[in-house]
C-alpha cells in the first residue's frame, strides 16, 4: 500500500489534507488559470512549500486556507463577470452588432482594489515596508515605450511616472534620501520613510530593450496593485506633510519633461502658501497656480530665492540628526546641469540634500550665466568655455559626495579625468574582508572633515586641556594606526617571551627555528583572518608551545595540530549540526577565496603600475 | 463618314443599345490606335477602365433596353433581338478578352510608327469593325428599312446624315478572307465594291502632315474609307474616356417609371385576408422593450459618456484600529532582493574587473553555473548603456514573488564554533597517551596484530611475515622470535598472570605457545598443562569437535589446535582456561564437502543401496540440523581438558568478532550487521544491538562490562549503553577510513580507536556508577605516526594493563608505544 494512501471515504489528514496543487486549486475555484494567477497576484497569495510534498516533487502546493481565502473574494465573482463580458462583446462583434459593442464598451465591469491594499497593508509601516518592489517596477514601467502589442498602454507609463515623480519629490522635498549607486544596472536609491529602509532601482534614462520572452500579462497584473498602492503610499505620505494629493503641476514644465521641478515648484507653493497666509498675503499660491495652469504661463523669476526662503522655513525640528544632515549637506551650493548629465537623478538627489539646482533648457530657474552657481556637473570630454567662480565635475562626484557624507575634493572628478571608482555603499567593507582603495581614502577624508566639525559645538568651551575634547579631536586614522602599533608591540613582546622561555628550558636550536615557523604560521593566520582573530590564535599558539614544552618533543606541525583539534572537536557532534558546519565552513572559505582573488588582482595592478 | 454618322446616331438612341456596346469596342480599338507615344500608360489604363466601365454601361442599356422593348410590340423581333444579343454579350466579352490580352502589343505597335504592323492593326480594327459590320445588319433590321426593308422604322435621329447605310453588305466576316482579292465586299446592290488604290507611303505621310485635320482622320477597314471625327465624336469619345454616359443628355439616375400600372387595377394579386398579427402589438418586442426598460433601471444599460473619474484616492490608513493584523494565513513576506555590491558599479574598483582568461574560463562553465553580472568599467556615466536585462531581471522577480513557494527557514546567523560541543579541558583528564616514546622494530612485515602480558612488562606481536615476537616493553629489546611460516592474525596473551601463555591464529591453525617466562613452579605447570599424548582422532561420534584436532606442536613446543578454516580472530575467558576462536568464512562450504566426502566414500565402500541412503539422510538430517540451530564458524576450546565446543546458537550473517564478558557469562558475538549478546549458563540470546553501520569490524567491552563499542568499517566508532537501550547511544564518525580496532583501556576510562588512514585516536570514556549519569566521552587525542602500506594503516591497538600507554600495530611493520 502506497504512504498515502487513504481509504475511500475516509478523511484526509496531514499534509494531504492541508496543502493542494496547483491545477487542484484551480478546478476548485472553477475559473481559468489566467485568472487564478491574477487573483493570486493581486492578493498576494503564494505557494507553500509543505513538509510533505505528498502530490509529488514537481507540484506547486497552495495551502487549502489561502485557496478559500481566495474563493471568498469577491473579486474572484468580478473576475467571472469580466470574462462573461468579453464573450458578450466578441460574439457582439462577430454578428457585426456594432451598437451593442460599443454600449458594452462602455460598461465594462470595474474592479477597485483599494481594499485589497487595505487587506494586504493593515498598517501604513507594512506598506513602506513591502515597497521596494513596487517603486522598482513603476520607475522600470516608467522608463519603457509604449508598446501596442504588449498592451502597454501610453496611459499606464504617463502614470507610472507621475507616481514615481510624486514620490520622488516627496522624498526630496522631505530629505529622507540616504544612499545611491549608480550601477550598471540603473540607479539604486535607499531611503528612510518612518523608520523603514526602502531600497529601488531605477533604470538609466535610455531607451529600454523590450525582450519577447516576458509574459507581459504578469507585469502588467503586478503593475496595476503596485500602482494603486503607490497612489495611496503617495497620498498618505503628502498628507503627512500638509500637501494636497494629486498635486496641481504647472503644466508647461511637465511638458518640458522636468516634472520634478515643477512637482518641487508645488510644494514650494504650498509651504509658502502656509506661511505667508499669517502674514496675509492676498493671494493664495495654489490658486496662483492652477491660473498659472490655465494660462501656461508662471512667473519664473526670483525663483532660486523662492525655494532658499521656503527651504529655511519650511521643515521643524521633528526630525532626526541624519535628516538634518541631509537637509545641510549642499546648503550653500548651486548647481548647474549640463545638458549630457542625468538630469532627472540629479535634479532628485541634490535637492534631496538641500542643494539648489538648475539646468539647460526651457523653464530652469536660473541660467548658466549665473554668477552664484559653485558647481557645474558635466559629462563631456572637455569644456570650451568656463566660468572661474566655479568647478566643472563629472556627476560621479554628486553621488559620492552624497554616499559617504562628505564634500569630496573635486581634484579627481574634473572634467575629462577618470574618476575614482565608484564604491557601492550597500556593502559592508569590514564583513566582506576587503577594503577597496578608495574607501579607505574616503574614511581618511571622513576623519579629517569631523576633525573640522567637532570642536564646532562646543566653540564656546575651547578647553585644550579637557580630555574628552581632545578625544573629539583625534584623528580616526590616528587612532587606528596607534592601535595596529599597539597590537604589534604585543605580538614582539609575546614572541620575546616565549623565546625566553625557551631558553630557560634549555632547547636547542630547532626548537627555537621550530617556534619561529610557528609565527610565521599564525602571521599568515592573522592575515588570512580578520584582525580581531590575531589574538585569540596568539593565545592558542600559546598554549601548543606549552604543551610542546610539557612533552619535551618537538611538534610535528602546527597546522596539523589545529586540524587535529577541530576533527576532535566534530567527532562528537551529531550528523545534522555536522552537516551545518560543514556547509558553514564551506561558505566562509569560499568567501575568503572571493577576498583572496581581489588581493591578488590588487597586488598585480599595484605592481604593474610600479613598474611603469 | 458613313460609320462616323453611323456611330452618333447610334448613340443617341439609348434603346437600341446594342450597337452601342459593339460600338465601344470598335471605339476603342480605334483610341489606342491614335494615342500619342507619351500618354501610352495613361491611356492602355484608361482603355481598362473604360472596358469596363462600358460592360457595366451595356448590360444597364440592355436592361433598359429590355424593358423597352417590353412594350414593342412585335414579339417576333424581340425574339430574334434576344439572340442577338446574346451572341453580341458573348462576342463582348471575347473582345474584351482580346483587347486586354494584346494591350501591350498595340502599344508597341504604336509606338514603332510602322507600317507593317499597322497591318495588324488593321487587322485588329478589322475584327471590330466585323462587329460593327454585324451591327450594322443588325441595325439595319432594326432601323434600317428606311432603304429598302418594309420593316418599320423607329425615328429617333433627325440628322439626315444618320441614315447613310454601310457601303458593304459582307457581313461580320474576317477581312482576311478578301485580302487577296481585288473587291472588299458587295454593296447593297450586289456588286463588287472594289478596293481603293492605297498610297504610297511617303504621300501617306505628307499627305497626313499636309493636313491639319489628319489627327481626327480613321481609316475605316470595312468599307476602305477614311472616316473624319467630327466634334461631337471626339466629345463623345471624351465622356467615354471619363467614364460618362456617352451623351450628355443621358441621365442614368432619371426617376423610374414603372410600367406597369398597379393602382388603378380591379382585383388585387393575392386575394389573402389580412393576419391577425398586423392588428396586435407585437409579444416579442415588447418583450425586448422590457428587458431595456429593466436593464435601465438596474443601471446596467448607461448613457453617461463621461469617463470615470480617475484618482479616487483616500487615506487607507485612516482608522488603523479596525484591521491591524494581516487576514488569513501567517503572511511570509518575499525576501528583497540582494543590495549590489561594489562589482555591479559603472565604474568598480579594478581589483574587480576580470582579466581576459578569467573571462574565457567562465565561458566555459555550464550556463547556470557562469556568473550573472562580469564587472565592467566605463569611464565617464555618459558611456554606460541601457541594461538589456532589465525587464527580464523584473520579470523574473515578479515570477518569483508569485510562484516560488515560501517557507520560513530559521536563517541561522552564528559562529560555527558554537556549533561544536563544550568539552571538558583535555588537561584536567590527563593522563592520556599523547606522544610515540618508543618504536619496535623488527618485523618484516605488516604487524597484524599486538597483545600484552598482564603484567605490563612483555608485548607480543604477529606479523604477516610469519613471525611472533615478544618484547621487553620499557627497552625495546626482542626477547623471543617464533617463525611459525604463515602470516599471522592475531596473538593473544593469556589474561591470567601465572599463566604465560600466547595463543597465535596463523592460518587454519591455532598455537598456544610457551612463552617461557616466569617462575619454574610455574613452568612447570605450564609445560603440563600444554601436554597433549596424540593427535586426537576426529572423533565422529562426538558431534561437539569432529574437525578440531588438538595436538603437540613439535616445532615450537606448544599445543596446536587445527582449523577446518582460516582461523581470523581468538579471545581469552578472563580465567585463562577457555579460548574463543572465529573463523569468518562461510559455514556452508565445509561443511557440503564434508557431506560430499561422506557420501563417496561411503557409495564406493558398502554395496548395499538401502544403507547409503539411510545413512545419506541421516547425514543430510544432520546438516540440516547444524544449519538451523548452530554455527560452526564460533568455537570455544577449553585448555585444561582440551575440548572445542561449538557455541549452539545460530547466527545470521557471517561472525567478525567475538568477546567475553569480563564479570559475567557471557558472550558477545558480533556479525558484519549486528551485536549478538549470549548467556553461556542460559543458553539463549539476552540482546541484540544494532549499530546502524556499514559493516561492523571489531567490538570491545568496557571493563565494567555494561558498554560496548563497535568500530566499523566506515570509520564510525558506535558506543553502546548496554542499560539504555539496543541502539546506539552515541556515534562517532571519528575516522576517513575503515576502523581495524578498537579496545578499552583495562583500568583507566581510555578508549581507542585505530583505522587505515593511519591515526589512532584516544578517547576518554568514563563510566559513572550511578545509572542515571550518561557515560562522559572526549576525544583527547589523534595519534599518528604510522606510514601507510598497500593502503593499511593501523592494524591493532591494545592499551597497557596498568599504565596509560597505547600499543599501536602498524602495516609500516613497525610497533610503537605512545605515553602520556
Amino acid at each position: 500500500m502506497p504512504k498515502h494512501y487513504r481509504l475511500p471515504g475516509k478523511k484526509k489528514e496531514g499534509n494531504a489534507a492541508k496543502y493542494i496543487t496547483r491545477s487542484q486549486a484551480v478546478k476548485y475555484l472553477q475559473v481559468s488559470l489566467s485568472v487564478f494567477r491574477k487573483l493570486c497576484i493581486l492578493k498576494g497569495i503564494f505557494p507553500r512549500e509543505p513538509k510533505k510534498k505528498v502530490k509529488g516533487n514537481h507540484h506547486t502546493y497552495y495551502h487549502v486556507k489561502d485557496i478559500l481565502f481566495l474563493k471568498h473574494e469577491p473579486m474572484l465573482e468580478t473576475l467571472r463577470d469580466i470574462r462573461a463580458y468579453e464573450k458578450k462583446v466578441k460574439k457582439a462583434g462577430t454578428k457585426k452588432n456594432w451598437d451593442l459593442v460599443e454600449r458594452l464598451n462602455k460598461q465594462k465591469p470595474t474592479y477597485s482594489l483599494d481594499r485589497l491594499v487595505k487587506e494586504r497593508y493593515p498598517t501604513f509601516i507594512d506598506a513602506l515596508r513591502d515597497l521596494d518592489d513596487c517603486l522598482s517596477m513603476v520607475h522600470l514601467f516608467a522608463a519603457l515605450p509604449a508598446v501596442e502589442r504588449e498592451r502597454i498602454q501610453v496611459g499606464q507609463i504617463h502614470k507610472c511616472r507621475r507616481l514615481s515623480h510624486e514620490w520622488q519629490a516627496y522624498i526630496s522635498r522631505t530629505h529622507k534620501l540616504r544612499k545611491t549607486f549608480l550601477s550598471v544596472k540603473g540607479i539604486y536609491y535607499q531611503v528612510e520613510v518612518q523608520g523603514q529602509t526602502i531600497t529601488w532601482l531605477t533604470p538609466h534614462a535610455l531607451q529600454q530593450v523590450l525582450p519577447t520572452d516576458v509574459d507581459y500579462n504578469i507585469m502588467l497584473t503586478f503593475l496595476e496593485f503596485y500602482e494603486t498602492l503607490l497612489g495611496f503610499v503617495n497620498f498618505k505620505l503628502y498628507q503627512s506633510i500638509n500637501m494636497k494629493y494629486p498635486p496641481i503641476i504647472d503644466s508647461r514644465l511637465e511638458d518640458l519633461a522636468a516634472d520634478l521641478y515643477a512637482l518641487s515648484r508645488y510644494f514650494d507653493a504650498n509651504a509658502r502658501a502656509s506661511v505667508v497666509e499669517s502674514i496675509d498675503v492676498s493671494s493664495s499660491e495654489e490658486s496662483e497656480l492652477k491660473l498659472a495652469r490655465l494660462q501656461h504661463h508662471l512667473p519664473t523669476n526670483e525663483l532660486g530665492a523662492l525655494m532658499n526662503l521656503v527651504e529655511d522655513v519650511g521643515e521643524k525640528d521633528e526630525d532626526d540628526a541624519e535628516t538634518k544632515e541631509c537637509r545641510n549637506f549642499f546648503k550653500d551650493m548651486k548647481f548647474f546641469l549640463s545638458r549630457e548629465v542625468p538630469r532627472e537623478s540629479l535634479l532628485f538627489v541634490i535637492p534631496a540634500f538641500g542643494g539648489v539646482v538648475s539646468w539647460e533648457g526651457e523653464g530652469a530657474p536660473f541660467p548658466e550665466s549665473d554668477q552664484s552657481i559653485t558647481h557645474q556637473i558635466v559629462d563631456r570630454p572637455t569644456q570650451s568655455r568656463k566660468f572661474l567662480s566655479r568647478e566643472y565635475v563629472q556627476p560621479q562626484w554628486i553621488y559620492d559626495c552624497v554616499n559617504f557624507r562628505v564634500i569630496l575634493p573635486t581634484d579627481e572628478y574634473l572634467v575629462g579625468r577618470v574618476p575614482p571608482p565608484h564604491l557601492s555603499p550597500f556593502v559592508d567593507n569590514e564583513a566582506e574582508g576587503h577594503v577597496p582603495e578608495y574607501a579607505e581614502a574616503i574614511k581618511r577624508l571622513q576623519a579629517a572633515a569631523r576633525k573640522e566639525v567637532l570642536p564646532l559645538p562646543g566653540a564656546g568651551e575651547e578647553d585644550l586641556g579637557d580630555p574628552q575634547n581632545l578625544l573629539g579631536i583625534i584623528d580616526r586614522a590616528e587612532e587606528i594606526e596607534a592601535a595596529e602599533k599597539k597590537r604589534k608591540m604585543a605580538i614582539l613582546q609575546k614572541q620575546y617571551l616565549d623565546e625566553q622561555k625557551l631558553k630557560l628550558e634549555g632547547c636547542n636550536y630547532y626548537d627555537r627555528q621550530n617556534v619561529s615557523k610557528q609565527k610565521d604560521a599564525e602571521g599568515l593566520d592573522a592575515d588570512a583572518d580578520a584582525d580581531a582573530d590575531a589574538d585569540v590564535e596568539g593565545t592558542d599558539a600559546d598554549a601548543d608551545v606549552e604543551g610542546t614544552d610539557a612533552d619535551e618533543v618537538p611538534p610535528p606541525d602546527l597546522r596539523q595540530i589545529a586540524e587535529d583539534a577541530d576533527n576532535m572537536s566534530k567527532v562528537l557532534i551529531s550528523r545534522k549540526k555536522r552537516k551545518l558546519l560543514e556547509a558553514m565552513e564551506i561558505g566562509n572559505e569560499r568567501k575568503r577565496a572571493h577576498v583572496k582573488l581581489l588581493k591578488e588582482r590588487k597586488k598585480k595592478i599595484d605592481e604593474a603600475e610600479k613598474s611603469r | 463618314m458613313i460609320g462616323r454618322s453611323f456611330v452618333v446616331s447610334k448613340l443617341k438612341t439609348i434603346r437600341i443599345s446594342l450597337q452601342l456596346q459593339l460600338q465601344f469596342g470598335y471605339l476603342d480599338s480605334r483610341l489606342t490606335m491614335k494615342i500619342p507615344k507619351n500618354k501610352k500608360q495613361q491611356k492602355k489604363e484608361e482603355a481598362g477602365k473604360i472596358n469596363e466601365t462600358l460592360g457595366r454601361i451595356g448590360q444597364q442599356l440592355a436592361q433598359v433596353a429590355d424593358n423597352s422593348e417590353d412594350s414593342s410590340s412585335d414579339s417576333d423581333f424581340e425574339v430574334v433581338d434576344n439572340e442577338s444579343l446574346s451572341e453580341d454579350e458573348g462576342s463582348i466579352s471575347e473582345s474584351g478578352m482580346e483587347q486586354s490580352e494584346p494591350s501591350d502589343n498595340e502599344d508597341v505597335v504604336v509606338s514603332s510608327d510602322d507600317d507593317n504592323n499597322d497591318d495588324d492593326d488593321v487587322g485588329s480594327a478589322g475584327d471590330g469593325d466585323d462587329r460593327n459590320g454585324d451591327d450594322t445588319s443588325n441595325s439595319s433590321e432594326v432601323d434600317g428599312g428606311e432603304s429598302d426593308d418594309s420593316r418599320e422604322v423607329v425615328e429617333e435621329s433627325d440628322s439626315s446624315e444618320d441614315e447613310v447605310a454601310p457601303r458593304n453588305t459582307v457581313g461580320s466576316v474576317p477581312l482576311e478572307w478578301y485580302k487577296d482579292e481585288e473587291h472588299i465586299g458587295y454593296n447593297l446592290a450586289g456588286r463588287k465594291i472594289k478596293k481603293k488604290e492605297r498610297q504610297n507611303k511617303l504621300d501617306s505621310f505628307l499627305a497626313s502632315a499636309d493636313d491639319s485635320k489628319s489627327w481626327r482622320k480613321i481609316y475605316d477597314e470595312y468599307n476602305d474609307e477614311e472616316v473624319e471625327l467630327t466634334k461631337e465624336d471626339t466629345k463623345l469619345i471624351r465622356r467615354l474616356l471619363e467614364g460618362k454616359a456617352p451623351h450628355a443628355d443621358f441621365d442614368p439616375y432619371e426617376p423610374y417609371v414603372d410600367f406597369f400600372a398597379w393602382d388603378d387595377s380591379k382585383h388585387p394579386l393575392s386575394n389573402a385576408p389580412e393576419p391577425k398579427r398586423r392588428f396586435i402589438p407585437s409579444k416579442w418586442e415588447s418583450k425586448k422593450v422590457l428587458e431595456l426598460v429593466r436593464a435601465f433601471r438596474k443601471g446596467r444599460i448607461k448613457f453617461d459618456d463621461k469617463p470615470k473619474e480617475e484618482s479616487n484616492l483616500y487615506d487607507v490608513w485612516a482608522d488603523d484600529s479596525s484591521l491591524t493584523e494581516r487576514q488569513g494565513l501567517t503572511h511570509i513576506p518575499a525576501p528583497k532582493f540582494k543590495f549590489p555590491g561594489h562589482e555591479e558599479s559603472f565604474n568598480p574598483s579594478r581589483e574587480y574587473i576580470l582579466s581576459q582568461e578569467e573571462i574565457n574560463a567562465h565561458q566555459l562553465l555550464p550556463e547556470e553555473d557562469r556568473p550573472k553580472l562580469i564587472p565592467k568599467q566605463f569611464m565617464f556615466y555618459r558611456s554606460v548603456p541601457a541594461y538589456e536585462k532589465a525587464v527580464s531581471e523584473s520579470f523574473g522577480r515578479c515570477l518569483d514573488l508569485y510562484l516560488c513557494p515560501r517557507a520560513r527557514k530559521k536563517r541561522i546567523n552564528i559562529d560555527p564554533e558554537t556549533l561544536k560541543p563544550k568539552l571538558p579541558s583535555r588537561k584536567e583528564l590527563r593522563p592520556y597517551p599523547t606522544t610515540c616514546y618508543l618504536e619496535y622494530k623488527g618485523h618484516k612485515g605488516p604487524v597484524t596484530s599486538v597483545t600484552t602480558e598482564s603484567t605490563g612488562q612483555w608485548i607480543a606481536s604477529g606479523s604477516n611475515d610469519g613471525s611472533v615476537r615478544v618484547w621487553e616493553v620499557e627497552t625495546g629489546r626482542c626477547l623471543r622470535v617464533w617463525d611459525i611460516g604463515e602470516p599471522v592474525l592475531q596473538v593473544v596473551w593469556n589474561p591470567l598472570p601465572e599463566l604465560p601463555l600466547l595463543a597465535i591464529a596463523a592460518g587454519q591453525d591455532v598455537f598456544i605457545l610457551n612463552t617461557g617466562l616466569g617462575s619454574e613452579e610455574e613452568q612447570k605447570k605450564i609445560e603440563e598443562l600444554l601436554c597433549v599424548e596424540t593427535p586426537t582422532a576426529p572423533d565422529d561420534s562426538d558431534k561437539n569437535a569432529s574437525f578440531i584436532s588438538w595436538g603437540p606442536d613439535d616445532k615450537h613446543g606448544g599445543v596446536r589446535l587445527k582449523h577446518f578454516k582460516t582461523v581470523s580472530s581468538i579471545e581469552w575467558h578472563r580465567k585463562g582456561d577457555y579460548l574463543s576462536t572465529l573463523m569468518p568464512y562461510d559455514i556452508l562450504s565445509p561443511n557440503l564437502n564434508f557431506i560430499y566426502l561422506l557420501i563417496h566414500t561411503h557409495l564406493i565402500g558398502i554395496r548395499h543401496c538401502c544403507e547409503a541412503f539411510c545413512l545419506l539422510s541421516l547425514c543430510f538430517c544432520s546438516f540440516l540440523n547444524s544449519l538451523k540451530r548452530e554455527s560452526r564458524s564460533v568455537l570455544i576450546h577449553q585448555l585444561s581438558k582440551k575440548l572445542t565446543q561449538r557455541i549452539p546458537y545460530k547466527l545470521r550473517g557471517l561472525a567478525v568478532s567475538s568477546a567475553f564478558h569480563p564479570i559475567r557469562s557471557i558472550f558477545f558475538i558480533s556479525t558484519k550487521k549486528d551485536v549478538r549478546v549470549y548467556d553461556l549458563l542460559k543458553q539463549k540470546l539476552i540482546k541484540k544491538l544494532e549499530p546502524g553501520v556499514r559493516e561492523v569490524s571489531s567490538i570491545a567491552i568496557h571493563p565494567s562490562g555494561d558498554n560496548v563499542i563497535v568500530g566499523s568499517k566506515d570509520g564510525k566508532l558506535v558506543w553502546f549503553d548496554m542499560d539504555l537501550s539496543s541502539q546506539p547511544y552515541k556515534v562517532l564518525k571519528s575516522h576517513e577510513k575503515d576502523i581495524n580496532k578498537v579496545s578499552f583501556h583495562r583500568s583507566y576510562p581510555l578508549f581507542c580507536s585505530c583505522s587505515d588512514d593511519c591515526t589512532a585516536y584516544v578517547f576518554h570514556g568514563k563510566v559513572y556508577s550511578d545509572l542515571n549519569q550518561n557515560p562522559l566521552i572526549v576525544p583527547l587525542e589523534i595519534l599518528r605516526g604510522h606510514a601507510s602500506a598497500e593502503g593499511r594503516g593501523v592494524l591493532d591497538c591494545k592499551f597497557h594493563p596498568r599504565q596509560p600507554w597505547l600499543f599501536t600495530a602498524g602495516a609500516d611493520s613497525v610497533i610503537r608505544l605512545y605515553c602520556h
